[in-house]
């Protein structure tokens, strides 16, 4: 019998232990350490308060301008180029020219890995659990820290486990999973709480699908999200099962990622504002599952659809297949790729009567503009069917 | 550090970061972002109200949401004592501590929140957990802060503290 489960595993190797125990505090080691334009800044310059001459790996630190790109402000400017100067100054990686979101864009360049430990000034980070890395989401201050020593301190955490048996539904893709889970489990389910998702149809869901799962981990307050990678999970304090059939079609609706309902019971909500992007669901298959659903037809009238590829690659991919052109030609606004208006700065604001169908990641007030916006969380699929529609549609409405 | 002493202001559940502070504010410098702390919640007046020292009570969860450690640095900004909440999300948990803002647990927020008027007065006790409602003169208990989390807050912050590692491992001067 295996006692050591597998985010111990990886916690262990890095504290150079055979074996920990809940709740050790412990100081291990770091093997990327990540930041991106609104979290960057504030961390260099804790970190020149430190007074360190170095980085503590310049390879092992990367920075992302994604969230105000091109610059929103004259303030956001000032972030760029003080992640320009650093990145300079100290030798260190920094993508500047809307390559894409963060964890899209970190993962594209292969740097997400199975088995490392991975520490993000972005609560999103634990994306990477979709790749079987240990990544916890920190603030700047902390970040400032492992620039200096190449160490966090962590604590072990309670590791629980939620399995999902059964084959799945139709028209269910990895964001009705996870919104699933999120209001089966509430918005603080699993707060310092390392969270393995299991089960055959897991296993075998595409890698889109996996980060879009994983991505949304920390909506559920969880320190670290696990994919399992087939292999042993070890001993774990608890164990959930979902059956996969209970799982449908969902939207989270306001205020908050935790209200989850099935898209049944909100369907015909009247709507003007479409987003299809993020770090959530921003990726190619994402395009191409809503491109399916809006090829030839238009955006109804009086809706907003904005669509923010999640990296230049994707994009690029975009390009070629003809995509852009399907969203365009529909009436979409497809910007650059960037976390574009998910975080409520730019790209897209809310007034306070708008109603949104979003394929990002928060709904809370205020997120993307006025406190008395509402937004629903959706898939892409359902995203795509409310933007023709012009109103909350189950998948198979418009196609 | 210890004693704590100012009015309360009252909070519910799932006070999310953008609500602490907006997405649009995290490029602001940072004496800009007093004056949008709290500006998303219900109090959208906080900024003009706060004094020194006063304190936050909030239920379940409060900073869930984004990292971004521009709201405890909001909060900071404008000179609260403390925040008390029955829970705290992990990552603003953390970012509070860091920065040197102390974030308190307490099982007794309902009963707070219930038994307290708009302007009343509280004491804080970080060290022994203790708070009482000035004019009521009702006790209530918060729990204590792990020793490593409290070195953080006596340490002024974890910069303080990363200094001193290296102070010690020879790489930097005092």
């Amino acid at each position: 019998m295996v006692k050591i489960n597998v985010i111990e595993k990886i916690i262990a190797r890095h504290a150079d232990k055979k074996s920990v125990e809940v709740g050790d505090e412990l100081s291990v080691n770091v093997d990327l350490a990540i930041a991106h334009d609104v979290t960057g800044p504030l961390a260099i310059e804790q970190f020149k308060k430190i007074g360190v001459g170095k980085v503590f790996d310049s390879e092992k630190v990367v920075f992302v301008s994604d969230h105000n790109i091109p610059c929103s402000s004259v303030n956001s400017r000032v972030q760029h180029k003080s992640l320009e100067d650093f990145s300079k100054d100290f030798n260190v990686k920094y993508y500047g020219r809307s390559e894409g979101v963060i964890h899209q864009l970190i993962m594209e360049e292969n740097l997400y890995k199975k088995g490392d430990i991975i520490v993000g000034a972005d609560s999103h980070t634990c994306t990477a659990g979709a790749f079987g890395a240990v990544a916890i989401g920190v603030g700047s201050t902390e970040l400032a820290a492992v620039m200096a020593l190449g160490k966090i301190d962590i604590e072990v955490p309670p590791v629980k486990v939620i399995k999902i048996e059964g084959n799945l539904n139709d028209n269910v893709y990895g964001k009705d999973i996870i919104l699933h889970i999120i209001g089966k489990f509430g918005t603080n389910g699993f707060t310092d709480t390392g969270v393995v998702l299991t089960g055959e149809s897991i296993i075998n869901l595409s890698q889109d699908d996996k980060m879009t799962i994983s991505n949304m981990m920390i909506e559920m307050g969880a320190m670290i999200g696990y994919i399992d990678q087939g292999g042993e999970i070890g001993e774990v304090e608890e164990n959930y099962i979902i059956k996969a059939e209970d799982i449908v079609p969902c939207v989270a609706c306001p205020p908050s990622p935790g209200n989850v309902k099935p898209i049944t019971e909100v369907e015909g909500t009247a709507i003007n504002q479409a987003v299809l992007g993020s770090c959530t669901n921003g990726r190619y298959s994402d395009m191409a599952t809503a491109a399916e659903v809006i090829k030839g037809k238009k955006i109804a009238e009086g809706v907003n659809f904005i669509v923010v590829p999640s990296s230049k690659r994707v994009a690029e991919k975009m390009d070629e297949t003809g995509i852009t052109k399907i969203f365009r030609d529909a009436g979409a606004i497809v910007t650059n790729p960037g976390c574009g208006p998910c975080f409520g700065a730019h790209q897209g604001l809310l007034n306070y009567d708008d109603v949104a169908v979003s394929s990002t990641n928060r709904n809370f007030p205020g997120r993307m503009g006025h406190k008395e916006a509402k937004i629903y969380l959706a898939s892409p699929r359902i995203v795509a069917e409310s933007a023709v529609l012009g109103k909350l549609s189950s998948p198979g409405k418009v196609i | 550090m210890d004693e704590i002493k100012g009015k309360g202001f009252y909070l519910g559940d799932d006070i999310d970061t953008d609500q602490i502070l907006p997405g649009y504010a995290m490029s602001y410098p940072p004496e800009d972002l007093k004056k949008v702390a709290l500006k998303g919640s219900e109090i959208t007046d906080f900024a003009e109200k706060v004094e020194d020292g006063d304190i936050i009570f909030a239920k379940d969860n409060f900073g869930c949401g984004s990292s971004r450690e521009q709201a405890p640095l909001a909060l900071k900004s404008t000179g609260i004592g403390a925040v008390v909440a029955k829970s705290f999300a992990r990552i603003f948990r953390k970012n509070a501590i860091n920065i040197g803002l102390p974030v308190i647990t307490s099982k007794d927020l309902d009963k707070i929140i219930k038994e307290s008027e708009e302007n009343d007065k509280f004491k804080l006790n970080i060290k022994e957990g203790l708070i009482i409602n000035i004019r009521t003169k009702k006790e209530y208990l918060a729990e204590k802060l792990a020793d490593t989390t409290y070195e953080t807050l006596e340490a002024g912050g974890l910069i303080n503290k990363v200094r001193k590692i290296l102070i010690n491992r020879g790489e930097i001067n005092e």
